[in-house]
Formats: C-alpha cells, structure tokens, sequence
C-alpha cells in the first residue's frame, strides 16, 4: 500500500484541485454540530470534530429518494406507468468520514447487494463515491469501535485513510479509487520510510483510547428462541418512547419504507427511513402487525442488529460501534448494555420449558 | 447519593413493601454523563436503583398511558400536572396512583452544559447549587441556576401540584418570571421574517418524531402524520409537510402542555420547538386564564364552554 | 406561523344570514384579492420533488 504525505497547503490545493472532478462532502459544523454536506467552492471539510451528530449514511442512502414518479393525465402518453427517477450522481468523495461509518456502509452493502437483488440506488451512489477516512484519535467515551468489529483506523469501506499529524496528512492508499483521487488531489509526496509504522503507532495509541467495550462472543450460539424469550425485555424497553433517534442518527440501519405522495393526478413514489420503532414498521395490509408493542419492537431492535444479523450474515454484529444512539437516546437505552445482557444470557433448565 | 434520592428510596420501599402499589416508576442512574433511565421497579429490595438528580429531565407522566397497575409514581412540579392532566383525559385513574412529589429546582440543561466546556465531558457531580462536569484535563463548575434546560429556568410551578408523599421540603416558587420574552419577539415580527424565521428553527429536522413520543400529551392510538389511508402529511424531507408536523403536533397541545421541556430536551439535532407549544400556552393564558394540569377539579380551556369566551375574531 | 393575518377569516352565517353571507364573501374576497396569490404552505410540483 502507498503511503502520502500531504502538508498543509498541499491539502489546501489538493482539495480545490479534486474539487474539479468530485462533488466533495466533509463535515461541516452548523450551529451546535457537525454535519456531512456538499462543500462549497474553496470550503475545507471541518475536522474539529470527534464525529458527527448524525451518521453520514444519507450521502448513500437519503432519508428520502423519489423512485418513480407516475400520472393518471388520461391525456399524457406515459399516463398509468411508473416512470423510473435516475438520480444523477457525478463522482463524490466523503473526506473525513470516520473508520465506523465507512465500515457501516461495508455492512449495509450486504443487504441492498445480493446475488439475487440489488438495489439500483443504494448501489449507484455506493459505487459513485469514494471514501476518504480520518483516522480517530480521540475516540469519544461512549465509542466502542474496538468490540464492535471496527476500530479507530479501521480500514474496511475506506479508499484512503488519513492521519492527523503536526504538519497535516499522513495518508495511506488503501483501493484504485483512492488512487485515482490522490491523483486527482496531486498528492504524490511518498511518505518516507517508517511512515506506515508510524500510523499503526497513532492506530494503537487511539485504540488504547477507547474505554468502552461491549461482549458479543456468545451471541451466535444462544439459540434464537431463547433470546426472543428472555425476561429482560419488559425492563430493557420500559424507557423506550418509540421515537426513530436511534435508528435515524444509526450509520447501519437500512430498513426503508416505501409510500406513494399524490398531488392532483401527478405522483411519486419513494423510498424513505424506515424505523423499526415506529407503529406503521411491518404493518399488516390486514391491519395486524406482529411487533405491535413497544416491548416487540425494541426487542426488534435488538434482535435485528444482535442476533438474527449475526446468524445470517456471520460477520459479526449490525453495529460498528459509533456510539450515536448511546449519546443520543432521550431516555438512555443503551445498546453496549443490552449487548452485554444478551451476550451474558443462558437459559435455566426451567426457562427452556417455554412452549 | 443525594437526600432526595435517599428519601425516595425509603418511599418506595415502604409503598412496595405494604401492597400499596405493585409498581414504582422513577429514574435510575444513567451509562452516560447528564442522562438518566425511567425505569419501574416492583420488588422492595430493588429500590436501590432508584435515583434523583438534575438529570431527570424525561416527564414520567408519559408512562401511565393506560396502565393497569397500582403505582407509585416519581413527580416533579410539571411531571404532577401531567399527571393531572392524564388524569383528567381518562388516561389513568387517580386511585390507581401514588404520587411521590419531588420539590424540583430544575433540571440540568446537557447541551448547554456541554457547549460550555472545552472536551467531551466524561463525569459529572452535584451539589445543591453547583454542577461541575470533568473531561480529558478540564474540570468547570456552574452555578446550576446558569445551566438549568430554558422551561426550567421559566418554571413557576416546581412543587407537585398534587402528591401523597413528598421527597423534601417544598421549594420557593420562582416570582416576577417573565415567561414569554421569546415568544413575544416572534410575535412581533412580521408575517415574511416569521415564516423565515420557523424555516431556519425547523431546517435541521430529521422526523424521528422525538419531540412527540416525549411529550406525555401525544398519546393517541396512530398520529395524523402516520395515517396512510388517507394521508394528511407526507412523509418525506419536504419543509412544508415538516413544519406542518410541528404545527400540528403544537395545535394538538394547546390547553394541555405545561411546558415540561421534554420536546426540546428528547430533540437529537437541538430544535426549540416549545416556542410554538408557549405561543399556545401564553394565549390560554391570556384568553383563557388557563393554565394547565393545576387541577383536578376544572376542566381545560379547549373543554368546556363560557359565555364570556373571547369571540372578537369571529365576524 | 407566518401566515398573513388578512388570509385568515372565522365567520358564524346562520342559513338565514344570507346578506351577512353574501358581505363576508365579498369581504374575504377582496381582503386575499389585495394580499395577491398565497406563497405559504405550497409545495412545489411533484416534478421538482423527483
């Protein structure tokens, strides 16, 4: 892999230069916040941050995409046919995404790319774009990265890591497409020799950082229905108010909703977030619906990003440790919590008795 | 531990313990910094769980809706008239409460705190006047008054409106509040800055819907914006269908919100939304003479009929 | 809510009020006449949504 080196102004320029082949996207800090946007002309990404309030995973996935648009006009050729809406997304480049919401997309990708289905605009915007990370240094309180299958300089999902140093980047190439935007940035200092050591240093150093951690070995072989059935979940969803903070501001969530929005005989049908918090969540055309209470649908939650993933996938948990719905849960459900007392859950001989 | 913690506990235990309840609903410490747990607790020996600081922000009205049991329930000053409230709009029946007051001096506003400090906070304590919250080399105490959420500061009702048992002494009710100087100034402007003005407070919504699952008041069986058949409210990003969530929701408020904060408190992305439930709160007020959850014994301003109802707008 | 306040019009006409009808008709009329065509609360056409 090569190693960069990329000075204050050679950043400076570099951005501007890339600028002309990418749509750029970086953190930007809005009144209280961060928050990934489109930069503008000669705007740097704003790397004061410890991460963002929200996960970047609308740069691939908004919260609202318009799939098809339709009208019933008797007088309108195309009348009664869905129309599909081609989203035009030139190349993009996230600079600064942090390591776990790059991998995030690692693990969304899992389900809008199958053998049998893709989904054509999750995967077009995925493929669109390349992923410049930031290496964490100063990993907040509540990350847990490190138990999570992720970490401070985790490289999974990125095209290109970058460290912070006193005089500006070391960066590693990590894919073709970095390569092509280092080029395109005229980054081609190689970085002298001891560099790449260096990095695993800054990379141990900010692991030893982390101060939270979550236990998920047992989660795969705890069979399913014990887990479904466990005492805890009266008392794990009580504080729950079914709000979609978690689940919104979550880089790994990717359940979609898709309704239909009329005006006149004109529409359009889109893809929206979906949470599995929310009361209309596998609603029933009957009007039944099988996570119909709070309990059913933290259990949801839980389950989903805990178990069921963790069995079908076997790539570890649905979760990459940002700590977002840690911090940001109105009532403090904590997911590192409920982890821990599912991993930690094993049946008496009496509970299995459950029919 | 604070004594109020202590006292609560004691309660607690002794209501479980005689039957006098089969549920105490109250907080427990939190995992983060600023951040505590509702949580129930049903067994004496559990009560240790249970504690009170100015991290109880979350109105635990909101967790009657329609519960059964016999409970023992932890309330503050808006938290009681919630409770009345609840109990007035057939959403619990009084018998089946205990209510444990908590004399309140407000609650600790985290963002505001944290927007004072120079790192990440990692630990926070108390004292009956001060905060002071530590991170990686800093350490900042605040006096509490400077750091209390906006509601709280606004509050001129900390002491239960109605309990059974008290967790300390009464507090002093703030005098001479000015209590809406911020609506007042949207008041005033005009018509074009005002709907600019609601754009700019409204931008940063992501719809999780936050604000309304807090809020004690929303607790109807499926919400206007989450009817389908027929739609009333898209669903998307559209500003127009967010700002007529917000509209909606506040209108559905109206005569029934004691400013408790937890809206704005519960908002991930830092909205004031209580402006457009105090925009309501003040013409009850004013209209009206109304104002909410004080007690059992009226009814609400938007529940009942008077002769003398101001009519002026009506040609 | 940034409405303006000469859009906004609350009338009680009983069925037999039929001038009083016909005077507020005229009225709410001409005061959104004067206001010109409304701005607020219009969404764009489904065109630009997609």
């Amino acid at each position: 892999m090569r190693m960069l080196l990329i000075d204050r102004r050679a950043w400076e320029e570099g951005l501007k230069r890339a600028a002309g082949d990418y749509r750029l996207i970086g953190p930007v800090k809005e009144k209280e916040f961060h928050s990934f946007r489109p930069l503008a002309a000669g705007q740097l990404p704003d790397f004061a941050f410890q991460n963002s309030r929200l996960s970047p995973k609308h740069v691939i996935y908004p919260q609202t995409e318009p799939m098809f648009t339709y009208t019933l006009e008797e007088t309108r050729e195309d009348r009664h046919l869905l129309r599909e809406v081609v989203r035009d997304i030139p190349p993009t480049a996230v600079v600064g995404i942090r390591p776990c919401d790059a991998k995030a997309f690692v693990l969304v990708r899992l389900n809008f790319d199958t053998p049998d289905v893709q989904d054509p605009y999750w995967l077009r915007a995925y493929e669109a774009t390349t992923f410049i990370g930031l290496g964490c240094n100063a990993p907040c309180g509540s990350c847990f990265c490190t138990t999570a299958g992720c970490g401070p300089f985790h490289e999974e999902g990125l095209d290109l890591l970058l460290a912070e140093t006193a005089e500006g980047f070391t960066a590693k190439v990590l894919t073709a497409k970095g390569e092509a935007f280092a080029r395109a940035a005229g980054w081609t200092k190689p970085a002298p020799e001891g560099t790449e050591a260096a990095l695993q240093e800054l990379a141990r150093a900010a692991e030893g950082r982390i101060t939270s951690f979550v236990q998920t070995e047992h989660l795969k072989s705890i069979p399913v229905n014990d887990l479904y059935h466990a005492p805890f979940w009266d008392e794990v969803s009580f504080a729950c108010i079914n709000c979609g903070t978690c689940t919104y501001s979550c880089p790994t969530c990717w359940c979609f909703d898709i309704q239909d929005e009329t005006r006149g005989k004109a529409g359009v049908r889109l893809k929206l977030w979906d949470s599995c918090m929310y009361p209309l969540f596998t609603l029933h055309g009957s009007g039944h619906n099988p996570r119909g209470t709070k309990l059913h649908r933290v259990r949801q939650r839980f389950l989903h990003k805990l178990k069921y993933f963790v069995e079908k996938y076997d790539r570890g948990i649905q979760c990459v440790g940002c700590g977002r719905c840690v911090r940001l849960c109105p009532v403090n459900i904590d997911i590192r919590r409920v982890c821990n007392m599912m991993n930690g859950y094993a049946v008496s001989g009496e509970a299995c008795a459950i029919p | 531990m604070t004594s109020t913690t202590a006292i609560l506990r004691e309660i607690a235990a002794r209501l479980l313990s005689s039957g006098a309840v089969e549920m105490v609903i109250g907080f427990r410490q939190g995992t983060i910094p600023m951040m505590n747990e509702p949580c129930f607790v049903r067994k004496p020996d559990e009560v240790g769980h249970l504690v009170w600081d100015s991290h109880c922000g979350i109105n635990l009205a909101n967790y009657l809706t329609d519960r059964k049991e016999k409970i023992g329930i932890v309330a503050k000053g808006c938290d009681s008239r919630n409770v009345v409230t609840h109990i007035l709009e057939n959403k619990i029946r009084r018998e089946q409460l205990v209510v444990i007051g908590v004399p309140c001096r407000g609650m600790a506003d985290k963002r505001k705190i944290a927007m004072k400090c120079p790192g990440e906070i990692l630990r926070v304590s108390e004292t009956a006047t001060a905060i002071t919250a530590e991170g990686e080399g800093f350490s900042r105490t605040f006096e509490k008054a400077d750091v209390l959420q906006h509601n709280c500061s606004l509050c001129i009702h900390r002491n239960p409106v109605i309990y059974d048992e008290l967790a300390g002494d009464l507090v002093e009710e703030q005098q001479g509040v000015d209590r809406y100087a911020d609506v007042r100034a949207v008041e005033e402007m005009t018509p074009e800055r005002r709907w600019k003005y609601f754009e700019d407070l409204l931008a940063p919504c992501i719809r999780c819907y936050a604000c309304r699952n807090a809020c004690p008041l929303c607790y109807c069986p499926t919400c206007f914006v989450d009817e389908s058949r027929p739609q009333w409210v898209g669903k998307g990003q559209d500003p127009i269908d967010v700002r007529t969530f917000h509209f909606l929701r506040a209108y559905h408020c109206a005569g029934r919100c004691t400013d408790c904060g937890a809206c704005e408190r519960a908002c991930p992305v830092g909205i004031n939304m209580r402006l457009f439930t105090k925009k309501l709160e003040k013409d009850c007020r004013e209209l009206f003479d109304w104002e909410a959850g004080l007690s059992l014994e009226a009814r609400p301003a938007l529940d009942q009929y008077r002769p003398n109802d101001p009519n002026d707008f009506i040609r | 809510m940034g409405i303006e306040p000469g859009r906004l019009h609350f009338s009680w006409i009983s069925s037999a009020e039929s001038t009083k009808f016909v005077t507020v008709a005229t009225q709410v009329t001409e005061a959104v006449r004067a206001l010109g065509p409304n701005t607020r609360f219009i969404q764009p056409p489904l065109a630009e949504v997609a």
